[in-house]
């Protein structure tokens, strides 16, 4: 917990200049395997600062978006009243309905994770909730998707966070976990190791003033169950059809399952 | 009814697997309705996924281009055409149906086939684009072959004398040319599209009395007369 209480300030910064800027690319990966549509209601867990949250609203207003098009262009012969009532709709509902709930247990990530909502101009569709993954605070059958961004590693007892995360998905819904894993490569994985234990907590220290923290993130890296163990564990939570994607070639992977 | 699989994915090792794979098949068909309207697509999945009561985030468990949906449709249509010409069979032995001369059957059950895309006839197109793409033609041309392989057992022909593979060219080619006609066709009930398949399928029959007599001449070539020298 403290870790993170320190961490959170400059939480951007640290991922920018760890993963060298990658880490945006593996999260819109993660929003643009969701493909999420107008409507979904998302709970981002461990979200923190927003990252997930803010690409999902994107995806959906751009989905919507396109939507309207596609159907002002199919009805050729619209009236001005039909025409100008879809550009309202397009205007009064351009999330279609998408919500997207931010979860996490750290009072300061969540702070900052409004305050750069309100800076970069998200206001609707959002909400911030303070709560544990191991036993979230809302009702079953709830959510969509349910995704966990870089924050599992970090619960201490995965499958309860597993279980709490069945609980809240409505049947047919997905869980998506975006999270570093094992890198069988050997030459990469050991360039990895070098780059991890040498170059990170330093970085740590120069630009969060923080080597310790920095030096615990690495080591929870390493101790988290690989690809196969975590599919494992998924399907033991009761997810069917769970499936994995290495990205760079197992530095990260995303785990998905559906509740069927 | 012989099951044809198209999925790539491996399948995991629970006592769900089975019911899995008729859930994702359930999903499919309610798909179906909403494809006129989003095409094949993963809308249109999302949205059957929706009838079933399920959350439209289900659809994920498929491919995005709709490869699936399309398939599993193909499939449905092979199913239904087989039912249709077993029916006709029984009629036929339970001698309360004529056995039809074989250019009738194969234009009747090529027909009936291409018809059961009619209600999807604006995204068919579309639909066949996607079935050529590299990853879905194992699958695509394997319901393809069967399904023309079936039309022949049925057929039950005797009066051809194509081989095997001869039959399965000559009603393959058959089959994709009249697709691509009706699809373009504008004509009401598909009339013109009718007429081209009949003319086809006799061009097809034509050219196997031909083959015939090609045959005939190579075995019994005419006795060449004495050529009369002139000194």
């Amino acid at each position: 917990y403290q870790v993170f209480e320190n961490v959170a300030e400059k939480y951007d910064v640290m991922n920018d200049s760890m993963s060298l800027g990658i880490h945006r690319v593996w999260k819109d990966i993660l929003v643009h395997k969701m493909n999420p549509s107008p409507g979904t209601l998302l709970v981002d867990v461990a979200g923190g600062t927003g990252d997930i949250a803010f690409r999902f609203l994107n995806y959906v207003r751009s989905v919507r978006e396109r939507q309207l098009q596609q159907k002002l262009r199919h009805h050729q012969n619209l009236s001005w009243q039909e025409i100008s009532k879809s550009y309202q709709e397009e205007k009064s509902n351009p999330l279609g309905d998408s919500q997207v709930v931010v979860c996490d247990i750290n009072k300061e990530m969540l702070k900052a994770g409004k305050q750069k909502a309100q800076h970069l101009g998200y206001s609707e569709g959002l909400s911030w909730v303070l709560g544990n993954a191991e036993e979230l605070p809302f009702d079953d059958d709830k959510f969509d998707v349910y995704t966990i961004a870089f924050g599992i590693r970090n619960v201490t007892r995965i499958d309860l966070a597993l279980q709490e995360a069945y609980r809240v998905l409505k049947p047919g819904g997905r869980f998506l976990c975006l999270e570093f894993s094992h890198v069988s490569n050997p030459l990469l994985s050991r360039l990895y190791d070098l780059y991890s234990f040498q170059v990170i907590p330093v970085l740590g220290e120069v630009i969060a003033g923080d080597w310790k923290s920095y030096q615990y993130l690495v080591e929870s890296i390493r101790r988290f169950p690989p690809q196969e163990e975590l599919k494992a564990m998924i399907e033991d939570a009761g997810f069917l059809k769970v499936d994995y994607q290495n990205l760079n070639s197992g530095i990260v992977a995303i785990h998905s399952g559906f509740k069927l | 009814m012989p099951s044809h699989s198209y999925t790539g994915q491996d399948g995991q090792e629970s006592e769900d697997y089975e019911s899995e794979e008729q859930l994702q098949h359930r999903i499919l068909t309610a798909a179906l309705e909403f494809v006129p309207e989003h095409g094949w697509t993963a809308e249109a999945i999302a949205e059957g996924a929706k009838t079933l009561g399920l959350s439209a985030a289900a659809a994920g468990m498929f491919h995005s281009d709709g490869s699936e949906l399309i398939l599993h449709f193909v499939s449905q249509c092979n199913s239904k055409l087989s039912d249709l010409l077993e029916e006709e069979q029984k009629q036929v032995q339970l001698g309360k149906a004529e056995k039809k001369p074989t250019n009738q059957f194969l234009r009747d059950a090529v027909e009936a086939r291409l018809r059961m895309v009619i209600p999807y006839i604006e995204k068919w197109p579309q639909a066949v684009s996607i079935l050529l793409l590299p990853h879905n033609i194992p699958s695509s041309l394997n319901l393809l072959t069967s399904m023309i392989d079936d039309i022949w057992h049925y057929a039950g022909d005797q009066s051809t004398d194509f081989n095997w593979y001869t039959r399965r060219a000559v009603l393959t080619g058959i089959y994709n040319t009249t697709e691509l006609v009706m699809m373009q066709d504008t004509s009401p009930d598909f009339e013109d599209t009718w007429r081209f398949l009949e003319n086809r399928v006799a061009d097809a029959m034509n050219m196997s009395s031909a083959a015939q007599q090609v045959t005939l001449r190579a075995r019994y070539p005419p006795v060449p007369t004495p050529v009369q020298i002139r000194q």
